[in-house]
C-alpha cells in the first residue's frame, strides 16, 4: 500500500465565510431541536402518536395512572394542548422503596395542527391510561367522490 | 383471547415502568401498563416466579402515522419471590392503566415483639 502525504488545502476564505454563515443560520433555525415538542415542554412531555385518517386525526397519548379529572385538553389558535398532573400514589413515609421508576408531576404537550382541522370537531377520552383525542377535518377538505356522468 | 401461545412468544415485549415498595408487612408493585384492558392481564405464580404479562390490542391500521413516539409492544416482566412471601395471598387491581399487585409477607417471618416480664 502506498502512503502519500495528505495535503492540506490551506484556508479558503470564501469557504470559511460560508461555513460561518451556515452556523449562524442554524442558530436561528429552531427546527434543529426536537421537531415534535414545543418550546415549553421538554422532559415532562408525554410521548404521542398522531394518526391521520380519512375523516380526521387521532392523537394517542400514554398517561398511565392519570385520572380523567387531572387531564386538560384544549385547542386554541390551531394548537392542541394536552396538560395535566400525575398525582403521587398515596404512600406513607414508612414505605421502603426497592425500585422507583415511576414519574410524578405535571406534564404538558403542545401540538400545532394543520389548518385542515376543524376546532369544533374535537373529542377526547381516557381509557386504560391512554388518552385519545379525535380531531375532525373540515368538511371541505374531506375526500369526496365526484361522479362524472357521461352523456 | 384469540391469540395463541406461539403468537404471544414472538410478539415484542417491553418492561413496564414500576415502583416497588415494602410497607407494614406488604410488598406492593405498581406497574404502568397503559393501553392494556383489565381482561388482558395475565398474572401468575410459577414456582418462585411472579410473572406479569399485559397484552395490548394491535393498533388500528386504517390510517397513516404522522408522529410515532409511543413504544409499541406487550408488557412482560417476571420477578423472583423469596420464601418470605405468602403465595396464597396475592391481590391485584388494574386502574387507569396501572397494575397494582400486593404481596403479603408470611405471618411467621414478620417481626414480633416479645414482652419480657419481670418477676
Amino acid at each position: 500500500m502506498n502512503l502519500i502525504r495528505w495535503r492540506t488545502q490551506g484556508i479558503d476564505p470564501a469557504r470559511e465565510m460560508e461555513r460561518l454563515q451556515s452556523e449562524i443560520n442554524r442558530l436561528f433555525d429552531l427546527d434543529y431541536t426536537d421537531r415534535s415538542t414545543g418550546i415549553f415542554d421538554r422532559a415532562s412531555s408525554p410521548a404521542i402518536d398522531v394518526i391521520e385518517e380519512s375523516d380526521g386525526f387521532s392523537v394517542l397519548c400514554d398517561l398511565p395512572g392519570v385520572e380523567q379529572k387531572d387531564v386538560d385538553v384544549s385547542i386554541g389558535n390551531n394548537v392542541l394542548t394536552i396538560k395535566g398532573e400525575k398525582k403521587m400514589s398515596t404512600n406513607s413515609e414508612k414505605a421502603k422503596y426497592f425500585r422507583k421508576d415511576e414519574w410524578f408531576g405535571s406534564f404538558q404537550r403542545t401540538l400545532a395542527l394543520p389548518t385542515t382541522v376543524d376546532p369544533e370537531k374535537i373529542s377526547a377520552d381516557l381509557n386504560d391510561g391512554v388518552l385519545r383525542v379525535h380531531l375532525g377535518k373540515r368538511d371541505e377538505v374531506k375526500p369526496r367522490q365526484i361522479t362524472v356522468s357521461v352523456s | 383471547m384469540a391469540t395463541t401461545t406461539k403468537e404471544l412468544e414472538t410478539r415484542r415485549t417491553i418492561r413496564p415502568v414500576c415502583n416497588i415498595w415494602e410497607e407494614s408487612g406488604t410488598v406492593t408493585l405498581r406497574l404502568e401498563m397503559p393501553g392494556v384492558p383489565k381482561e388482558n392481564i395475565d398474572l401468575r405464580v410459577e414456582s418462585d416466579h411472579l410473572i406479569v404479562r399485559g397484552n395490548r390490542p394491535q393498533p388500528e391500521e386504517n390510517g397513516n402515522y404522522v408522529v410515532r413516539e409511543r413504544q409499541w409492544g406487550d408488557f412482560a416482566q417476571s420477578y423472583t419471590l423469596d420464601e418470605t412471601i405468602d403465595r396464597e395471598r396475592i391481590e391485584a387491581k388494574m386502574e387507569h392503566g396501572v397494575l397494582t399487585v400486593t404481596l403479603h409477607v408470611k405471618e411467621a417471618v414478620k417481626p414480633r415483639k416479645i414482652e419480657v416480664r419481670a418477676r
